[in-house]
């Protein structure tokens, strides 16, 4: 009961209201989009512009189609990075696990903003990273910050990478170590092992580290804001939070976050059916 | 809906003569904060759908130079000769808008407190003046606003005898064309939309080319070229450069060919949106950024500590043909304290409130008093930035933001939107 409660006063409130707002009406005097609470007199001609707008060829494809491919790329990066420290901790933490934790953890402990701004700091043509690249041979100072995609993927990197690595040590501890014992016993090399044991065992944590460290990228704005701003590199959590914050604007802006937001569904839909599945498999 | 220079000011704060640059920093992120709550908030909860206003008269009068508006007096102006409230006196404005010293000597000249409320867009402002039980005493809205807020029955009109100092004010401002005889407003400050740059990253200043605003495109600036990220500025811009000075046209054939010329910056200098150029510039972050010329009399305080503030400079056109705005300062119908806001409008009339004021905030009051030349010589604006000082003439020939219908605004959003978008 007290699940439905919360499921009701954060998830079905909230997500009405941009309905609401979305397929509403305008105020004449304030030009501003009004909610339209019954839903019999909704329209839905804005929604369907913003679909339409989101597909190929539409005004938001270009922000749509550069989140897609950057959400994918930091998304494989993450993994490379993220997979093996969460291996390291749930395999040969030992007594450190404690503190190796702790220190996972530690980045939230301050803001994402400011760390976003530190890298600002950090990537300035006279900052400390082009210090250290200019040190070596052959390679000179990078202006990072002239509106690059690839600065902007690194940054969403860094900033989601713990949302990834949390769940999968999580999923990574709990296999039982004697089959991987077993495997070795049976004289697999500790590659096979890992990929015929511990790989496919990973993978329902895989799957959730996925989805939890994507989802947030989709709607992220402000790693593009700071570390870029160029529109070249835009998103379209830019594209909603433009619309956002201008009245006449906010009716389009409430039915890009629908559209997006029902993408997403599709994603997290998939992740609760895989899980399913998965707990059938085991019972 | 018409940026304004405060705008989402607060997702960078401002740091006052002193504050390091790690302060600043620190500020920044805190008061970032804001922004995305802000929007998620507007998102989540939607408005209160038909609030005040929604049944009044649909056409709100669109006031323009050559159309000025005489707006209708809705209710009754206190009465003369009032003593004023005590208590604590309710300001909503945008953050870092006002010099908190200046509030200091008001608080003790009438033995009372303030408060103020903050709001970082005119539209978030707007829609919570409309909501039940905000009692503010005092509001600053953008001239484009002021229209619809008497519409919606949400400002007072002002009693004249209670804000003599007006006078001290140009006599363009006494009587403005979005307010004929001052009855809902005063003025508060005066700024122009120019070009900023740093004389010692460029090779050139605008004034060297046949075009200065060809600038913004001079591809050996590549990277280190900044807009403002707001629709209506970077538009007017590109209508301007095509000779075009109706910038409240909501010609689509006009907006696109400005639209065109903008997205070719893309391209040429992959250029970035922003609003902060009183940081950027002086922090060597941005070499070209269109900016407001309160912000290049701010950037000086945002100089790192081996910085010279002679290597800032603002281009405004010589001839004043350039986009030019001014804010106002208004009392809600729900004040509870309206007296005490009547003497405290009048306060930041005066000569020493609105000096004193300006000396903080960089944004410059319309005082009769002040010309470019008593303002570098008072020490209130570095020499090599006299050009963001602004003349009462030049109201005359500079072009204003001013509000569009509601399917105008969607026609500008969408072209901007457009350029947001990054093409491709």
């Amino acid at each position: 009961m007290p699940g439905v409660l919360w499921l009701v006063a954060l998830f079905l409130v909230p997500a009405y209201a941009v309905v609401a707002l979305a397929a509403g009406g305008q105020d004449p005097v304030f030009g501003d989009a009004t909610a339209e609470w019954r839903p019999w007199r909704w329209q839905f001609t804005t929604i369907g512009d913003a679909l339409a707008g989101m597909m190929p060829g539409g005004d938001q494809w270009g922000p749509m189609g550069r989140t897609l491919a950057y959400v994918a790329i930091a998304l494989a990066a993450c993994f490379v990075i993220g997979y093996p420290v969460a291996y390291y901790v749930a395999r040969y933490g030992g007594r450190r696990r404690g503190l190796l934790l702790a220190l996972l953890l530690a980045p939230f402990w301050i803001s994402y903003l400011m760390r976003m701004l530190a890298w600002v700091n950090l990537l300035q043509v006279d900052g400390y990273v082009n210090d250290l690249i200019d040190v070596m041979p052959g390679l000179g100072r990078v202006a990072w910050l002239d509106g690059r995609w690839t600065t902007v993927v690194m940054g969403l990197v860094y900033g989601y990478v713990p949302f990834l690595i949390l769940p999968l040590y999580a999923s990574l501890d709990r296999i039982d170590g004697r089959l991987l014992e077993a495997s070795r016993d049976l004289g697999v090399g500790p590659v096979r092992t890992f990929v015929h044991v511990t790989m496919p065992l990973s993978r329902q944590g895989m799957l959730a580290a996925g989805v939890i460290t994507a989802l947030p990228m989709f709607g992220d704005y402000y790693t593009q804001n700071l570390l870029s701003a160029s529109p070249r590199t835009s998103m379209i959590g830019n594209q909603i939070e433009f619309y956002l914050r201008q009245g006449s604007g906010n009716q389009y802006g409430s039915a890009l976050v629908l559209v997006l937001s029902a993408l997403l569904a599709v994603l997290m839909g998939y992740y609760l059916w895989s899980t399913d599945r998965a707990a059938k498999e085991v019972r | 809906m018409t940026f304004h220079p405060r705008e989402r000011r607060s997702s960078t704060s401002r740091s006052i003569p002193g504050v390091d640059r790690r302060e600043f920093l620190r500020r920044s992120a805190l008061a970032a904060f804001a922004v995305p709550s802000a929007g998620a908030l507007l998102a989540a909860c939607g408005s209160d759908g038909a609030s005040n206003g929604t049944d009044s008269t649909a056409k709100v009068a669109l006031s323009r130079p050559d159309r000025p508006v005489t707006l209708p007096i809705v209710g009754d102006p206190i009465a003369d000769g009032l003593q004023p409230e005590s208590g604590t006196l309710k300001i909503y404005n945008y953050a870092d808008y006002l010099n908190p010293d200046t509030l200091t000597k008001f608080e003790e000249q009438y033995g009372v407190e303030t408060e103020v409320t903050t709001f970082t867009t005119m539209d978030e402002a707007v829609k919570k003046l409309r909501s039940s039980g905000v009692e503010f005493d005092v509001f600053f809205p953008t001239t484009d606003r002021i229209g619809q807020l008497v519409a919606g029955g949400l400002l007072q009109p002002l009693n004249a005898t209670y804000v003599d100092h007006l006078e001290n004010f140009w006599p363009r401002l006494q009587d403005p064309f979005y307010d004929r005889g001052s009855r809902y407003t005063v003025p508060y400050t005066v700024f122009t939309t120019g070009i900023g740059y740093r004389s010692d990253k460029i090779e050139e200043p605008p004034d060297a080319y046949d075009d200065p605003y060809a600038i913004f495109w001079d591809t050996r600036y590549r990277g280190d070229v900044w807009v403002l990220d707001d629709d209506r500025e970077i538009l007017s811009m590109a209508l301007v450069r095509q000779g075009e000075f109706d910038i409240n046209t909501e010609d689509a054939t006009l907006l696109d060919a400005a639209l065109d010329d903008l997205l070719e910056l893309l391209d040429a200098v992959n250029v970035k949106v922003g609003i902060e150029a009183y940081a950027k510039l002086p922090e060597g972050a941005a070499f070209v950024h269109q900016a407001w010329s309160g912000d290049l009399v701010n950037a000086q305080y945002y100089l790192p500590e081996n910085g010279d503030v002679s290597t800032l400079g603002f281009w405004y056109p010589a001839d004043g043909r350039g986009v030019i705005g001014s804010d106002t300062i208004a009392i809600p119908t729900a004040a509870k304290h309206p007296v005490l806001a009547h003497h405290f409008l009048n306060f930041l009339l005066s000569e020493e409130g609105a000096l004193d004021n300006f000396s903080w905030l960089g944004y410059q009051p319309g005082l009769t008093s002040l010309d470019p030349d008593t303002l570098v010589a008072d020490g209130y604006v570095p020499e090599n930035l006299a050009s963001a000082v602004v003349r009462e003439t030049d109201l005359d020939v500079g072009v204003q933001i001013l509000q569009l219908s509601t399917e105008g605004e969607k026609t500008w959003d969408n072209a901007y939107a457009k350029f947001l978008a990054g093409a491709q």
